[in-house]
């Protein structure tokens, strides 16, 4: 109940901004612009871009409020201006690649992670885990973060070809990891992300 | 509602994943479990802010807050940008007094007073005690207090550019290292830009002969020019005012002698052409003495 | 008429038997001055000469005759001149405003007068001046909206941008009410980079509660150099107090007790002698020289 009034909250608040209230922009960004900050950190580990796409998103939310329709939840809308702004900047910025995956896989995995690993994908997780991080990492951005090819290409400083052959080889492998066990406890919903859109 | 897939925010292990996540020390597809749980479910978001450092959060907002309230990026000054002129440019602009919509709503006004004017008198609106107008051609002196005012027009807005009387934080742009020269020529010519426009345009709707617009361009320029290679010789003020006088009195005696035309006329394009080269080059040698204030 | 013992060479900023004419009148008279890191104030009433003194500090007035030096560079050098101007943050007398601007509108607009160029970094800049100067809610108001105590603000915040390593500030209190000049003193000695600091007052409570070097400027002269105590000491023995009015001294007040509190050069005997202020020693100083003109 109390999330659905935080949700609420929220379009209320881009209401506001679009009606040019700034302390509802302030109010938008204290909820927002923590989980946004790590979740770019991840995309991108230069700090000072992380801090020019933080600003340049909640810029571009007090411009284009208005065009907020209520269909996906404000955190989705906010996110995919984030991540287009983030983009942009790394196209800007032309210069050497950013880091990405600043996980190590290598990390002892807790046992709670193990378990919800289990749960949570079943074998398509493991599968996932398997691929190597440039396969992984095309899979992500197009699946999990919604960008075009180009879009990711540039998130990823390849070239446009090598993202989509990459996206081909990693759905082959997950197939085929797949496909060697018939186990069935993965989400159906999640096996339709993975294969992408496209 | 079905309970949410990811042990949530409120659950013990719910806070350690999260804060794994931020850490960046989670599985890819624990990862993705994260990520794809994060829109829909604000205490988690909440939580998760805590893991950053709380004074870069501070500081992104308070530049946030700076950036929204000094309004930069909007679409024109975008399109502006990408032909190469650099955004403080354009900032400075803000700073220009003939760039007001005050100004440019008195040029208007100022214009069509005397368009109209002169349009009432070419169409027998208002009695003028001459004969009605030539085959073709109107009345020369119904455009003389056109011909008067405009170039002046022009002349006022650059004139606003240099003059200290105009810029009330004058000191200020004196005390700075910015150059003097750079901000001069910003302003000159976006003030001749934007007074020409509402000048040539009035040319347009002014019923006289079809080359007028054309014949206005080449003695604003001169005029404008030969105001600013003044002021690098004698106080910007006097520099302003003999431009002033240096267009009024020709045009004034070529009124009363029933030819105001001819100041637009060939011989006097020359002239200005003659002046803006001159003009031109006194800038060119001695442009340095832009450096406001300084007098030495 | 005392001179500051400081090494010259190793001054920051040097001044040199700077004069100044407007018409007839002399605006400075053969000023010699030498200012360190740290806040001095200048102290004067209205026409001695400090505004005319620290334009000329600040690169926008040449003297007629004198030389400056600031940080070694030479104002009468054009590329010297902007460089001084780099490290510069003036707070001109009265500043005006283009009433159009909107608080942060302005200071960028300053902002891109001291070439920061780069978008990020003027708003970065600017919001830091905002907080400094507690203006933050106010990034969106219009000039013309704003009260008077709040323009000064503006101006002081104006001069910070950029972080000069000098600053001239001309008359930076006026207009501030007490708590104000409180907080703006705790900035001033909270400033990084421990920068040259120059004020201008006519108030000697300022002077006293801000500055520990004080410069007195009186008729285009400078009468003293010193800290502040040795102001006020330059009075003692010649302040006392008494239930009636004296004749005999220089100048007589009545004070909130009720009290008169006179200065002069010869207090009667048996007078109840009082602690010098350094409004005092100002004072005393002030009266000094209107009465040699006089002679």
């Amino acid at each position: 109940m109390r999330l659905e009034a935080e949700e609420r909250d929220d379009a209320a608040l881009l209401r506001a901004v679009a009606r040019g209230d700034e302390e509802a922009l302030a109010a938008l960004y204290d909820r927002h612009a923590g989980w946004l900050t790590v979740r770019l950190t991840r995309r991108c580990a230069m700090p000072d871009l992380v801090d020019h796409a933080i600003q340049d998103t909640f810029l571009a939310v007090w411009r284009k409020a208005g065009s907020y329709r209520g269909g996906a939840d404000v955190a989705g809308f906010i996110w995919g201006i984030g991540i287009r702004r983030l983009i942009d900047l790394i196209r800007r910025e032309n210069g050497p690649r950013p880091l990405l995956w600043r996980a190590e896989p290598e990390a002892v995995v807790s046992a709670e992670e193990q378990v919800l690993v289990g749960i949570e994908h079943g074998r398509l997780g493991q599968a996932l885990a398997r691929l190597s991080p440039e396969l992984r990492g095309a899979i992500e951005a197009t699946v999990l973060d919604g960008l075009t090819c180009a879009e990711a290409a540039v998130l990823l400083g390849v070239a446009e070809g090598t993202v989509k052959s990459r996206c081909h080889r990693a759905r082959q492998a997950l197939r085929a990891a797949l496909a060697a066990d018939q186990a069935g406890s993965e989400s159906p919903a999640l096996r339709r992300e993975a294969w992408g859109t496209s | 509602m079905t309970s949410p897939v990811v042990p949530c925010a409120g659950g013990p292990s719910g806070v350690e994943l999260l804060a794994s996540y931020a850490a960046g020390t989670v599985e890819p597809a624990v990862v993705w479990s994260v990520e794809a749980h994060l829109p829909g479910c604000a205490r988690c978001r909440c939580a998760l802010s805590g893991h950053v450092d709380q004074q870069r959060l501070v500081r992104n907002r308070s530049v946030l807050l700076v950036r929204a309230a000094i309004g930069d990026e909007g679409p024109v000054r975008r399109l502006i940008c990408r032909f190469g002129v650099h955004d403080h440019l354009l900032r400075l602009l803000a700073a220009t007094p003939s760039l007001r919509r005050s100004w440019l709503l008195s040029i208007v006004g100022v214009l069509a007073a005397v368009v109209g004017e002169a349009a009432a008198v070419r169409y027998g609106w208002i009695p003028s005690g001459r004969p009605g107008g030539l085959a073709g051609y109107s009345d020369p002196e119904v455009l003389a207090p056109f011909l008067l005012v405009a170039p002046l027009i022009v002349l006022a807005g650059v004139a606003a550019a240099f003059l200290p009387v105009f810029d009330p934080a004058y000191r200020l742009a004196v005390a700075a290292p910015f150059s003097g020269v750079t901000l001069l020529l910003v302003r000159t010519v976006s003030a001749l830009a934007a007074a020409l426009v509402p000048v040539v345009g009035a040319a347009f709707v002014l019923p006289g002969p079809g080359w007028l617009p054309a014949a206005l361009l080449l003695p604003s320029l001169a005029l404008s020019a030969f105001a600013l290679a003044a002021a690098t010789v004698m106080s910007p003020r006097a520099a302003a005012v003999a431009a002033g006088v240096a267009w009024v009195l020709p045009a004034l005696l070529l009124a009363t002698a029933h030819v105001p035309l001819l100041i637009v006329q060939r011989p006097a394009q020359v002239a200005c052409a003659a002046v803006l080269c001159a003009s031109f080059l006194v800038l060119l040698a001695r442009h340095d003495r832009f450096e406001l204030g300084w007098k030495r | 008429m005392e001179e500051m013992t400081l090494n010259v060479s190793t001054a920051a900023l040097c001044a040199d038997g700077l004069s100044r004419m407007y018409g007839a009148i002399r605006a400075l008279d053969e000023v010699n001055l030498t200012l360190d890191r740290g806040i001095t104030g200048l102290l004067g009433p209205n026409g001695a000469g400090k505004t005319t003194l620290l334009s000329i500090l600040a690169t926008v007035n040449e003297p007629d005759t004198g030389r400056v030096s600031v940080f070694g560079l030479d104002p009468r050098d054009r590329a010297e001149r902007v460089e001084i101007r780099r490290r510069l943050g003036y707070l001109p007398q009265e500043l005006r405003y283009h009433r159009h601007f909107t608080v942060a509108g302005f200071l960028d607009y300053v902002a891109i007068l001291k070439e920061i160029t780069d978008r990020r970094r003027r708003a970065d800049e600017v919001a830091r001046v905002l907080a400094a100067l507690g203006l933050e809610r106010r990034a969106r108001t219009r000039i013309r909206a704003l009260s008077g105590g709040m323009r000064q603000r503006l101006a002081i915040a104006q001069a910070l941008l950029g972080q000069p390593e000098l600053l001239i500030l001309d008359e930076p209190t006026a207009g501030l009410d007490p708590e104000q000049r409180l907080r703006f003193r705790e900035l001033l000695s909270g400033l990084p980079g421990d920068p040259v600091i120059v004020l201008s007052t006519h108030q000697a409570d300022d002077i006293a509660a801000i500055c520990p070097k004080v410069v007195v400027l009186l008729q285009g002269r400078v009468r003293f150099a010193g800290t502040p105590s040795e102001l006020a000491a330059t009075a003692s023995g010649r302040v006392w107090a008494a239930a009636e009015r004296d004749p005999g001294a220089h100048l007589s007040w009545r004070g909130g007790d009720s009290r008169w509190r006179h200065i002069g050069d010869n207090p009667p005997d048996g007078a109840e002698l009082v602690a010098p202020t350094v409004e005092d020693g100002y004072l005393l100083l002030s009266h000094a020289v209107v009465s040699d003109d006089r002679h």
